[in-house]
């Protein structure tokens, strides 16, 4: 009999990881079902570092009905590091970053691997929607699903030992799959938040991390791209660009947060058409294909997750750093997010957006 | 056919005797009585249940009226800290004293109780392990101490405590004295009669007996206040319809393990010993947590820096091999031991520590595979830390 190949899949409880689990088991690979502990839950409770999480419990389970041996990793220490760190430290600098793109980058795709060579597996699998082919990253096959955009910095050479078996599916086929199989976890709701923020609100998060004295969380004046105070807020970590809530009403028409300047700590709002950016500027760019885009090479962008990519061109590619000229000018580019290449289906490669270029002047103050 | 698997855990749990076993049985069927009832399958339960109390009473070298039974080592832990600190705090003592390397249910009863009013010493412990006496005097002198709680042997590197002269220091300056003889019980004598600790914690599973039994000794006229509250079984101390059949079968687990005890030594011990040597000499660096120290021979904890607990240990599972970080946890995620930390070993180094304990299911065979594999999944994981 053949040696059956070693997969090692992330499994985070929920039905895109236990569907991906059970779709290699079906096919006969040879599943560990690894549960990654990012962070602290409770850490109220210094005695009890290791209380279980529901989602661990759930993948336990799932793991016991799919006959394969399961193990929480402790990835704390890196995580913290990695992503939560970083996470705190952006927002401090007036950026507005994404958590999830570390996590993909260092957590699963880095330190996860080193672990599957510890147990001498040939594959990593998570849930991920999308697809991989012959080296390349695909986006996957459900538009809406698609998850390429948070996975642009994988190194290329870890791509060719990925499997990502849910991204051949619709969202809609994986709860199928899900209830056939009858997976424990196939009803279970989305989750769509960050998952060391579960209520949603990061500003807890800030508050819990930063000294009570950071400036990200001072208060600072509002004001207009001409300089007019109008008004005051209570920390510009609180903000976002294209944001509209808390800023004061009244005016003729709609304002939204067009951009933050940790050093004043002003928060400058205007009206919708002063988020338009015609190009970015980005840094720490990684690169999925070889050879890879060269300047001058046009691509299609994309500057936030599920928006339809939009044809541009690379003028400036110098080492990490990369300028994009859009052919089309978009809404709120923002500093921290990320920049994600495509030809079609294959994920080019993408960077981190360092600054966008107005479509209008903004007189800063 | 992949080679049989080999279970390194004793200490974490064994697997019930047969004799045990057979023990239990009639009171899982026909002799199912309460043994507070007045009726006659009350008095067949009462009967099982009176004897099983003698026979541990004499596993200890006790009165019968000193032996409690409990669901195990975290409730009698409790029992000794909480009881001792509840019941003299209103008598003008003002402090709990434990080790830094005790297991959580002393450690974390000993916060609760800091939680309502004590002072919570914690003593100091030398590289090996073994609780430093001259602290000790120190942290008892005041005279204040409602409790102190020591580890006969500990369960993450087998390090024997010196409680007599523990249990001595505490009586001379006026303090109840607990042990967590969880470890120790069947590996070395636990006798109350030669010296008078207070309190001892025996568990079941560790001995061949089912899990969610104890017992828990209590020193005739020593004042505790119980945890739970309803029923006058045992005495008060531990109300709720006791668990007859376990008692039974833990009464019996205990015979056997001081019938066997000394030959049981031998045996783990040779096996310990040369699992121990194969291991420094094929495995550069190998770290051996207290080593040197006295030791019960069914544990051995070894770390190896450049890798980490919990790649090899899953490497090891995957290879049929059951070891384990340390104590046994919930969300099976491999934390650092504070046991280690406490005892001064660099976070690297604590981080990579495999506890292997031998036990009933052991064999030289099994420390031969061991031999083998682990430097190879060492060689490994070393190899990979190096390219991380």
């Amino acid at each position: 009999m053949a040696t059956r190949e070693r997969v090692l899949v992330a499994m985070s409880g929920g039905v895109d990881s236990s569907v991906a689990a059970a779709l290699l088991v079906r096919q006969g690979y040879d599943v560990i079902g690894v549960t990654m502990k990012l962070f602290h839950d409770g850490g109220d409770i210094p005695d009890r570092p290791c209380c279980s999480l529901d989602s661990v419990n759930d993948a336990r389970r799932l793991a016991e009905g799919l006959g394969i041996p399961h193990y929480v990793l402790n990835l704390q220490d890196q995580f913290g590091h990695d992503v939560l760190q970083q996470f705190v430290a952006e927002y401090a600098a007036g950026r507005t970053p994404i958590p999830c793109v570390r996590c993909n980058t260092f957590t699963k795709f880095r330190d996860l691997v080193v672990k599957a060579d510890q147990i001498d597996a040939r594959w990593v699998a998570t849930g991920h929607y999308a697809r991989i082919a012959d080296g390349q990253l695909l986006r996957g096959r459900d538009a809406d699903k698609d998850q390429t955009y948070f996975l642009w910095g994988i190194e290329r050479g870890v791509l060719s030992r990925l499997m990502m078996p849910v991204g051949s599916l619709t969202k809609a086929e994986t709860r199928a799959v899900a209830r056939e199989l009858g997976l424990l976890t196939a009803e279970k709701p989305e989750s769509q938040e960050i998952c060391f923020v579960p209520d949603g609100d990061y500003v807890k998060v800030l508050e819990r991390e930063l000294p009570a004295d950071a400036p990200a969380l001072q208060p600072g004046p509002i004001m207009k791209s001409d300089g007019t105070v109008i008004g005051e807020h209570a920390g510009f970590a609180r903000y976002t660009i294209g944001q509209r809530r808390g800023l004061p009403g009244g005016g003729s028409e709609p304002i939204f947060v067009v951009a933050l300047r940790p050093e004043t700590r002003a928060v400058i709002v205007g009206p919708r058409e002063e988020l338009l950016g015609r190009g970015l500027i980005a840094d720490e760019v990684n690169w999925l294909v070889d050879p890879a885009p060269r300047t001058g090479d046009a691509v299609q962008v994309r500057i936030r997750h599920r928006a339809t990519p939009v044809p541009g061109t690379i003028v400036r590619l110098d080492g990490g750093e990369i300028e994009i000229v859009l052919e089309e000018p978009v809404y709120a580019i923002s500093p921290g997010q990320s920049v994600v290449f495509y030809a079609d289906d294959v994920t080019l490669g993408g960077g981190v957006i360092a600054r966008s270029r107005r479509a209008l002047p903004v007189r800063a103050a | 056919m992949p080679p049989a698997p080999i279970y390194l855990d004793h200490a974490a749990t064994t697997p019930v005797r047969p004799e045990v076993l057979e023990a239990m049985t009639p009171f899982f069927g026909p002799r199912f009585g309460n043994p507070s009832s007045t009726h006659r399958w009350g008095r067949e339960a009462r009967a099982a249940l009176d004897e099983a109390r003698e026979r541990v009473a004499q596993c200890l070298h006790a009165a019968p009226d000193e032996v409690c039974f409990t669901s195990g080592g975290t409730e009698s832990d409790n029992l000794a800290v909480l009881g001792a600190w509840r019941s003299l705090k209103a008598h003008g003592k003002r402090a709990v004293v434990t080790s830094p390397t005790e297991h959580k249910a002393v450690l974390v009863a000993a916060h609760q109780a800091a939680k309502e009013g004590a002072e919570e010493r914690i003593l100091a412990v030398v590289a090996s392990g073994a609780v430093d006496l001259a602290d000790a005097e120190a942290k008892l002198a005041p005279g204040d101490v409602a409790i102190a709680s020591v580890m006969w042997v500990n369960n993450e590197t087998g390090i024997v405590q010196p409680i007599a002269e523990l249990t001595a220091l505490a009586k001379a300056h006026g303090a109840l004295f607990h042990t967590d003889a969880v470890q120790a019980f069947g590996k070395v004598e636990v006798d109350a009669t030669r010296i008078p600790f207070d309190f001892a914690s025996v568990s079941g599973h560790k001995l061949g007996a089912p899990k969610g039994i104890g017992c828990f000794y209590i020193r005739r006229g020593t004042s505790l206040e119980p945890l739970f509250f309803g029923g006058s079984q045992d005495r008060g101390r531990r109300p709720g319809t006791e668990n007859v059949a376990m008692a039974v079968g833990l009464a019996r687990a205990m015979e056997l393990a001081i019938a066997e005890r000394e030959a049981h030594w031998r045996e783990l011990e040779a096996m310990r010993d040369a699992l121990e040597a194969a291991l420094r000499e094929r495995v550069p660096g190998l770290v051996v947590h207290s080593a040197g120290a006295a030791r019960a021979p069914h544990i051995l904890n070894v770390s190896v820096p450049g890798t980490d607990s919990e790649s090899l240990l899953m490497a090891l599972d995957l290879q049929g091999v059951a070891a384990s970080s340390g104590s046994a946890c919930q969300s099976g995620s491999v934390t650092p031991s504070h046991v280690l930390s406490a005892m001064g070993i660099p976070a690297d180094v604590a981080n990579a520590a495999v506890r292997m304990s031998f036990g009933s299911l052991s064999t030289p065979a099994d420390v031969t595979r061991v031999a083998e594999l682990f430097p190879a999944l060492v060689a490994k994981a070393r190899g990979l830390a190096g390219i991380a």
